[in-house]
């Protein structure tokens, strides 16, 4: 039965991920980008509270408390710091998959080894158009840019399989367009020895949606961050003799803005409830990703329009919001690499779990 | 968080949906192509009356209360079903839903405002009608579609009579209704404060000049424009009787909790004939060798997501509303994305049909006139954002 309560729970999850967000990543996000990392202090009352493992089972050392605790936390702390957020996940979307393709077992023998060690960071990499090579149990492929500075196991995403490297991984340091807090490099391996494959078509899908739910996640709360902080100078802002918001071109287009984070928001939340219910998930989580990307480009560029040139100078988070959004956007394909997902079929539209739509 | 339908509702669209392709399409066909509303005495109406179209959520009392919730196959206990069920509606048609027999939507104000002898007096006899009976409401008039602060019709009082002068126009089902449930003012000075709901009754003198609107679509329920000339209404037909109106804004209240309870279901119209419009799109391409353009296909992907978006954030306003909770913005984001989403799906539709689209006898070019209305109806876009711009940064009036 349709209900958009969250419950005391997930209230929790929501509340702190949001006090430590404001607390500890809003006021430092400046820092974290200028010094490429996250202080380790930070990285470990992350680690203490639980939000890179919320979802993970319990017997894992888990919350063992679901997809859709996962995407509230992760909005909230990408509200104040999306790069910071993926260096509070260490694993990223890694030990989704690995429960994904191989269970706890997988987890255990692949993620908590790495969980253990702090600073380490481990990757999932999309590989829609079967990039990248293998011959027989060796690795090659490229990833131009991942924000991070180090990769201690790359788990390389095909829409059948599973690829796990630890060794012969070469990283470079590139700039960094966006999620600097993360770090930035480029990823090479050449015919890297395969630690562990597995090959099974439902568990990548379920991964990718995994992934993807994440993704959408850090977007959206990044998104609502700067729709927000745009709005509410544009109502201390005075121009013409009023506050700018009370202009109809910039009032709509503060509406506009508001409804496109809601949206989103509303396709993630469907999307992530379907992973903890266990309702077909890949077309949902493709959506979702997809009218994120799209919503965070004209969220950014319009969070910095809202502002003027005062959006352009550093000096206001909003040119970080927009490079932010920008660069998350191209992350496991981005929005293209979704698109077929999002359309399996062309059979008649469904909306929601059931079936009970359609003809 | 729960995203899935309870199994009852499922039931009910279930429902909906046979009766959506049996009789409601193909009467919705027939009146398109008639260019006129169904005759009163159609039979379609009396079938509709068979399957448990045409009765009032009001129970007299002592009623079996369970029963309250289920009045129509397309009419739900709670807001959120009643966007689904809306949706599933005008899926099939959404001008048929309007044209349906029943109290309309002259039944929430009389249900929200009425005393219980006024519910009596005007609902019973739609608890079991024998025959089609229509209600209707009138609040737009021609001066101003969704102001509805100013509207201009006067009401004054005269001995026991109220006596109303104006003019109302866009009222669905009005020249057939038993009574229109009609929104007037007292003084034009006193704002909202001085608005009043009167159900004037047919054939009530002043009640005059019903004129049939010509409409690009929906063209299977009638669209009435009428005058109240001197038109007395006994004192007993002012809604809750003037003390309701003595509490804070009651009157004006009245009238936007109306639209408040519609923007979503409206929202959910909307959604299902986008729905039916992309349905036919990708039954086209599929028939036409056009299944793997990635060119169509990405733009098919882009109306569906639009569609589910509204539609989640319909059921999220309308979840709202269940809960009794504050749902003004959210129930505005809805109405202000879902049409033009739906009108996307359309046009896009009729692109899909390539010059086929042209030829003005294909179901997506029916769907293409009938969905721009939902733009308009309980509140344009524009308006939406108005009011969404209120909350969001105190837009000043």
């Amino acid at each position: 039965m349709i209900d958009f309560s969250r419950g005391e729970d997930l209230d929790l999850v929501a509340e702190t991920a949001r006090r430590f967000s404001d607390e500890q990543l809003l006021p430092a996000q400046r820092d974290f980008e200028q010094q490429r990392r996250v202080p380790e202090l930070v990285l470990q009352d992350a680690h203490d509270i639980g939000f890179d493992r919320i979802d993970w089972p319990e017997a894992s050392g888990g919350a063992g408390m679901g997809a859709l605790a996962r995407v509230l936390a992760t909005e909230h702390l990408a509200a104040g710091c999306p790069g910071a957020t993926l260096a509070l996940q260490p694993l990223g979307s890694v030990a989704q998959a690995l429960l994904a393709f191989g269970g706890e077992t997988a987890l255990r023998t692949h993620a908590l080894p790495l969980a253990a060690q702090p600073g380490m960071r481990a990757v999932l990499v999309f590989d829609p158009r079967g990039e990248w090579q293998g011959e027989g149990e060796m690795l090659s492929g490229t990833v131009p840019w991942l924000p991070t500075d180090r990769v201690d196991l790359l788990a390389v995403l095909s829409r059948t399989g599973l690829r796990l490297v630890t060794r012969g991984i070469v990283v470079t340091p590139v700039p960094g367009a966006g999620l600097r807090a993360a770090g930035a490099c480029e990823v090479r391996v050449d015919r890297a020895p395969v630690d562990t494959a597995w090959s099974d078509p439902v568990a990548a899908a379920l991964a990718l949606a995994h992934a993807r739910v994440q993704l959408a996640a850090l977007i959206v709360g990044q998104m609502h961050a700067a729709a927000d902080y745009s709005r509410k100078y544009a109502l201390d802002r005075v121009a013409f003799g009023r506050p700018i918001a009370h202009h109809q071109a910039l009032a709509f287009l503060i509406v506009d803005m508001h409804s496109a984070v809601d949206a989103a928001r509303q396709l993630l939340h469907e999307a992530a409830w379907r992973l903890d219910a266990g309702q077909p998930a890949g077309e949902a989580a493709a959506t979702a990703l997809i009218e994120a990307v799209e919503n965070a480009v004209f969220i950014g560029s319009n969070a910095v329009q809202i502002l003027g040139g005062a959006g352009f100078m550093r000096d206001y988070p909003v040119e970080k919001h927009m490079r932010e959004l920008r660069a998350l956007g191209l992350l496991l394909g981005g929005a293209d690499a979704a698109r077929d997902d999002a359309l399996p079929s062309l059979s008649p539209l469904v909306f929601l779990a059931d079936g009970a739509q359609g003809v | 968080m729960d995203f899935s339908i309870s199994t009852d509702d499922q039931a009910r669209l279930q429902t909906l949906r046979r009766l959506g392709r049996e009789e409601i399409r193909p009467a919705g066909w027939r009146a398109d192509r008639a260019g006129a509303p169904l005759p009163v005495d159609d039979p379609f109406f009396v079938r509709m009356l068979a399957e448990g179209f045409g009765g009032t959520r009001w129970r007299p009392a002592g009623a079996d209360a369970g029963r309250a919730d289920v009045v129509a196959p397309n009419k739900a206990g709670s807001a959120v079903a009643q966007v689904l069920l809306a949706e599933e509606g005008a899926y099939w048609d959404r001008g048929i839903g309007v044209a349906l027999p029943g109290p309309g939507l002259g039944e929430p104000p009389i249900l929200s405002m009425g005393t219980p002898e006024q519910k009596e007096r005007f609902l019973s006899p739609f608890v079991d009608p024998r025959r089609p009976i229509w209600g209707a409401f009138a609040m737009t008039e021609p001066s101003g579609g969704s102001d509805v602060a100013n509207i201009k019709t006067r009401a004054r009082l005269d001995g026991d009579h109220w006596v109303l002068n104006g003019a109302k126009s866009f009222s669905g089902n009005s020249s057939r209704a038993e009574w229109i449930v009609v929104f007037a003012t007292i003084d034009p000075a006193l704002g909202r404060a001085g608005h009043r709901a009167f159900v004037i009754e047919r054939g009530t003198p002043g009640l005059v000049d019903f004129r049939l609107e010509k409409k690009m679509g929906l063209k299977a329920y009638e669209s009435i424009s009428f005058f109240l000339s001197d038109c007395r209404v006994p004192m007993a037909n002012m809604l809750g009787g003037e003390a309701y109106y003595t509490q804070r804004s009651g009157g004006f209240k009245g009238a936007m909790n109306t639209f408040n309870a519609g923007r979503p279901a409206i929202a959910g119209m909307a959604v299902g004939i986008g729905r039916a419009a992309l349905d036919e799109a990708a039954a086209f391409m599929q028939a036409h060798g056009l299944a793997s353009d990635v060119r169509l296909r990405d733009r098919l992907e882009r109306s569906r997501r639009k569609l589910k978006a509204a539609l989640l954030m319909a059921l999220r306003a309308a979840w709202l509303a269940d809960q009794r909770q504050p749902n003004v913005l959210e129930a505005s984001a809805s109405k202000a994305l879902a049409p033009p989403a739906a009108f996307e799906a359309a046009s896009f539709a009729m692109e899909v049909l390539g010059a086929g689209g042209g030829r003005g006898d294909h179901l997506i070019e029916k769907l293409f006139r009938d969905v721009k209305a939902l733009d308009i109806v309980e509140g344009t876009g524009q308006i939406q954002r108005v009011v969404m711009a209120r909350h969001l940064v105190g837009l000043p009036n």
